[in-house]
């Protein structure tokens, strides 16, 4: 009961510090909410993608018959480009062009006059003058666009090779073609082509893993990995801050007085023990479920979860029980808990969390240190892994946790003979 | 009931007694690494005694304290609080014992009610007789009306009362007070003295460390001087102050005279025991009435033509008898 008592003590005074509920619950939160805003903003649900880019588009290429100037717009304006542009014509350029200047779009597409002609004379190969005029604060939006144009010119500059193969062929038979002929008969190529290519390739199969996470949205699988870096980190912290208690409780003289009530010394550290996993534990459960509720990220199976829960308590209490273990006064807790939480924490994989460049060597780096093993674990959770694949991870933790625990008993057993 | 350890030294054996014993220390030592911080002390409190351990700082007070409190566990010798040993029985002795520790030892960050409900736990109160102790103690130390504000927030003398309550939860039988009166006000000072005799009255006995003079005059049935981890005397004030004997001491300050001569002609006199010169020029005699000599002192200035400009008369006291005793003032030390 006595166990309880010093937990509940420590609990209170813990909860009761707006710094240490700051670091345990709001700079997680708030770093994971930061990378939100900055990746996809406000979203719920499926509409978890960038924003479409707002297009006005000029036509200017007033060619009779099969115009590339048309082609480029109905391109544009196709269904499948919708969720990355919204195209709006414009009946001028200038028009267009102060649309941008007022942001009330990101690029302009100018298509000149002499488009089709140009993009289409092969004896000139002159280059076609599409111009986009583009808000300069955009980066992503107007890259896009580009993208599709240099897409759309690409077919056309197809065209033109087949135009020019076709008058030379029909010249071998006799035929002969004027440029207009061969220009049409390339323009007529790439419309068919285009069509041929809205088909799905009969001779390409494009496959991929069957996923079982509901984090297949890339914003969602980008949040819950850096939110389980930010947690992982500041758990961490916690632990070595909670149980930071015994050095303070030394200095306060309230340990020494602790020590003359009937109350055993192991008894008083366990106490304090129990309060750091208790703390960890209400820390971890609270951080999953408002991460889920505001992030949408989907942790995982509940048994898995649930593991990995409490191997990232116990390990995370060990460690820290460990790291201050070695402490004599609070003077020196900050810089050897800063200290050693940042470079296992670096070095562990968790400020790093969202990047998928990262050399494979650094994940066997990863698990020379503690957090690397937790983070392996959630990683697994976070991608639809069942008990079976968080088994080994999980029990790492289990086992290095229990065996700091042990080492930091005796020193502090020890140190308070 | 005197026994004076070191002139001549008799160690380990303590003073005769005749009421039941509280406190019983023999031979207790404590060393940290090569220093001795307590040597060979041993002492007995009666029940319902106020017994104070007077010393200067590094004199083994606190060290001495701590032993008895099971906190530190002794190099040599035993102590026996209530019949409990502190090495055999630690957990009987922590029971029977309130400590009031020299630093403020609260939680700063929680109430004053909290604190006592979480100290009051710590010695196994549960339920109603917890919260009925609580609030005696509240009462007792005049915090009923703050007792759900932070500590925090508490000057430095509710801060003391509050500390000496922590340790009256369980209504111990002996109760240890570490220096209470150190680095605060006069008015919480007093008040702090009136509750350890309030305390007393009510049969608690109490083991008090200081090194105020005063404090240990007023309140103690008994006084243990320490001094370099060694109790170098213990009884009554009164046995105490005879041992520098029956003299008064009487400083003076003259002028128009040369004071080696009015030394020699003072020293002739019937009842002056000793004459000094001291460095400013001021004599001091040890003479065994100075109601009686006075007149006399005056009447051979006069003759000397000199002029008595400052007259101090000091009784004995324990601030003599360690100067007596070790060479060095108390607060010298």
């Amino acid at each position: 009961m006595k166990i309880l008592d010093i937990a509940f003590k420590d609990m209170l005074r813990s909860f009761r510090s707006g710094f240490a509920i700051i670091m345990m619950f709001g700079l997680p939160l708030l770093i994971t909410g930061l990378f939100y805003l900055a990746f996809g903003g406000i979203i719920n649900g499926d509409n978890d993608q960038l924003a479409p880019t707002k297009v006005q588009v000029v036509n200017l290429d007033q060619t009779q018959g099969v115009a590339a100037g048309n082609s480029l717009v109905t391109f544009l304006q196709s269904q499948e480009l919708t969720k990355l542009i919204a195209v709006t014509v414009s009946p001028d350029e200038a028009s267009a062009r102060q649309a941008v200047d007022s942001q009330q779009a990101g690029v302009a597409v100018i298509i000149p006059a002499n488009f089709s002609n140009t993009i289409m004379d092969s004896a000139t190969g002159a280059a076609t003058a599409v111009t986009l005029y583009q808000d300069p604060t955009l980066r992503l939006g107007p890259q896009i666009v580009r993208e599709l144009i240099g897409h759309f010119l690409d077919h056309y500059n197809g065209s033109r090779i087949a135009g020019g193969v076709l008058a030379a062929q029909a010249g071998k038979y006799g035929v002969t073609l004027d440029n207009t002929a061969s220009q049409v008969a390339g323009l007529e190529y790439s419309q068919w082509a285009q069509t041929q290519g809205a088909q799905p390739n009969q001779l390409l199969d494009l496959q991929a893993p069957a996923s079982q996470s509901a984090n297949d949205k890339p914003l969602t699988s980008l949040i819950g990995s850096v939110m389980a870096g930010m947690m992982l980190f500041f758990v961490f912290y916690t632990g070595a801050d909670t149980a930071e208690t015994i050095v303070k409780e030394e200095e306060e003289g309230t340990l020494a007085r602790l020590f003359t009530t009937p109350t055993s010394r192991p008894l008083i550290l366990a106490g304090k023990f129990v309060s750091v996993v208790i703390t960890l534990l209400i820390q971890v459960v609270t951080l999953v479920v408002a991460s889920a509720l505001l992030f949408g990220i989907n942790w995982g199976a509940p048994l898995p979860v649930g593991f990995m829960t409490v191997g990232t308590v116990v390990l995370a209490a060990g460690f820290g029980l460990l790291l201050i273990s070695f402490v004599k006064t609070t003077r020196q807790s900050g810089p050897v808990i800063g200290g050693a939480l940042a470079i296992t924490g670096m070095l562990g994989g968790l400020m790093t969390t969202g990047f998928n460049n990262i050399p494979s060597f650094f994940a066997t780096i990863n698990l020379l240190t503690p957090q690397g093993w937790v983070l392996k674990g959630w990683t697994s959770t976070l991608g639809g892994g069942g008990v079976g694949d968080i088994i080994g991870p999980w029990l790492v933790s289990i086992v290095l946790g229990l065996a700091l625990f042990g080492v930091a008993t005796l020193i502090f057993r020890r140190r308070f003979a | 009931m005197l026994q004076v350890v070191t002139q001549p030294q008799v160690p380990g054996k303590a003073a005769n007694h005749n009421g039941p014993i509280a406190i019983r220390v023999e031979g207790l030592g404590k060393n940290f690494d090569k220093i001795q911080a307590v040597q060979d002390v041993s002492f007995e409190v009666e029940e319902g005694q106020i017994v104070s351990l007077l010393g200067p700082n590094g004199a083994g007070k606190t060290t001495t304290l701590s032993m008895l409190a099971c906190l530190l566990r002794p190099d040599s010798g035993d102590a026996w609080i209530m019949d409990y040993s502190i090495k055999t029985e630690a957990a009987a002795v922590k029971q029977a014992i309130g400590v009031v520790p020299q630093e403020i030892a609260l939680y700063s960050d929680l109430s004053a009610k909290e604190n006592l409900q979480f100290w009051g736990k710590m010695y196994g109160l549960r339920g109603p007789k917890l919260t009925g102790r609580v609030e005696e103690i509240l009462e007792l130390v005049g915090l009923t009306e703050r007792q759900k504000g932070p500590v925090a927030k508490f000057s430095g003398g509710m801060k003391r009362r509050l500390n000496i309550g922590v340790a009256l939860l369980h209504r111990p039988q002996v109760l240890y007070m570490d220096e209470p009166t150190v680095g605060i006000d006069p008015q919480s000072r007093r008040n702090i003295l009136d509750s350890v005799k309030k305390l007393n009255r009510e049969g608690m006995t109490v083991l008090y460390t200081t090194h105020y003079m005063e404090e240990a005059q007023e309140l103690s049935n008994r006084i243990i001087i320490m001094d370099q981890g060694k109790v170098i005397v213990q009884g009554t004030h009164q046995e105490l102050v005879k041992i520098v004997g029956e003299q008064d001491r009487i400083n003076l300050t003259v002028s128009q005279v040369v004071p080696k001569e009015i030394a020699e002609r003072w020293h002739a006199l019937e009842g002056v025991n000793r004459v000094s010169l001291n460095e400013d020029n001021s004599l001091t005699l040890l003479v065994s009435d100075s109601n009686l000599i006075l007149p006399n002192l005056f009447e051979v200035a006069t003759g000397l033509g000199a002029r008595i400009t400052s007259v101090d008369i000091q009784e004995p006291n324990l601030e003599a008898v360690f100067l007596h005793l070790t060479g060095r003032g108390l607060r010298d030390s």
